[in-house]
């Protein structure tokens, strides 16, 4: 699961993500369709992101 | 934990003397009970702001508004009710704050992330949702829960290891966990963003976005609210996965979902 996190970038802050930071990665909580990644920073920081399909802005 | 940030995040000009956040469980629990009943907002309360002015307009002019259940049944179970702190991150979750202090959560939003939070979980395997319950009020809500739905309880005390620690024989290995207060349930968040999974956390008005993935605007504290939000996630859950019509209630009461404990053992935790 993480390997895969470490090619892709943050929907936050626009960043690769390093792999084993405490990233994630899951379906926008509302229109589930397009995959919202967080790396470590932006989760512990609690930045916005936004799901550029729906515009669901969380957390 | 995070109790530097708690302060930093403080706007001070709203916050009447509080005691500190360590002590979140004895000093806010007590406003959560005592003010369930003159909750119904107050119109000539001071609003803070632009934003909280428009709510009211919308709170006042909307009996038809298609709320989960009627707003009447969500302010009498005080589930909007916060504390007497709010943090900068909540901010867009609070409607307004009461002539005595207490920070008062927008239901409308509330309502909206139940709906969010139900179709989000009902995309996983029901056993591979996790629901962490450090808070004694949410151990019976979360039991129910996990009883309606199929998720995995984490109730009581977390026990370190639980999520991270592959050694640990007792270990769960949920894709996604659900925590009652990010504070209370912080060795869960932590273990959670460890193993990369996605955090969903109740939050009420003095918590913090810090390692969660979708907030849920609410009392995290009171009996009741804690009751009603946990059935109606439940509910929303089911009619998700079409397992219950999209208007049917499931075949448990809200009632149900209450915790039972006296005064003395709330004490205790
Ligand atoms: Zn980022
Ligand atoms: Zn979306």
């Amino acid at each position: 699961m993480s390997e895969k996190l470490s090619l892709v970038t943050c929907t936050s802050c626009g960043k690769p993500i390093p792999p084993g930071s405490e990233s994630t990665k899951f379906l926008c909580p509302n229109c589930g369709e397009i995959q919202i990644k967080r790396d470590g920073k932006c989760r512990k920081f609690g930045r916005l992101y936004k799901c550029p399909k729906c515009g669901f802005q969380g957390p | 934990m995070s109790e530097d940030q708690v302060k930093e995040n403080q706007p001070t000009e709203n916050l009447p003397e509080e005691e500190p956040v360590e002590e979140q469980i004895e000093t806010v629990e007590a406003p959560v009970e005592e003010t369930v009943e003159p909750a119904p907002e107050v119109p000539e309360a001071e609003v803070v702001d632009e934003e909280a002015d428009e709510e009211v307009e919308v709170a006042e002019t909307g009996p038809e508004e298609t709320l989960l259940l009627p707003r009447d049944t969500l302010l009498s179970a005080g589930i909007h009710i916060g504390t007497r702190m709010k943090t900068l991150d909540m901010e867009p979750f609070i409607y307004r704050v009461r002539p005595d202090g207490l920070f008062v959560l927008d239901v409308k939003k509330t309502d909206d992330r139940i709906r969010t939070t139900a179709k989000f979980l009902s995309r996983y395997e029901p056993s591979k949702v996790a629901i962490a319950a450090t808070r004694l009020y949410a151990h019976e809500p979360v039991k129910m829960f996990c009883k309606l739905t199929g998720a995995t309880p984490l109730i009581g005390r977390f026990i370190p290891g639980q999520l991270s620690n592959p050694q640990y024989k007792n270990r769960v290995d949920p894709e996604v966990i659900v925590v009652c207060d990010p504070r209370a349930d912080a060795q869960a968040v932590k273990e959670a963003s460890t193993v990369g999974i996605p955090i969903v956390a109740l939050c009420s008005t003095d918590n913090e976005f810090a390692g969660v993935d979708l907030v849920i605007p609410t009392n995290n504290k009171g009996r009741r609210a804690l009751a009603v939000i946990f059935w109606l996630i439940a509910r929303q859950v089911l009619r998700e996965r079409g397992e219950i019509g999209p208007d049917k209630d499931p075949p448990v009461t809200i009632e149900d979902f209450e915790a039972k404990v006296t005064r003395e053992e709330e004490e205790d935790t």
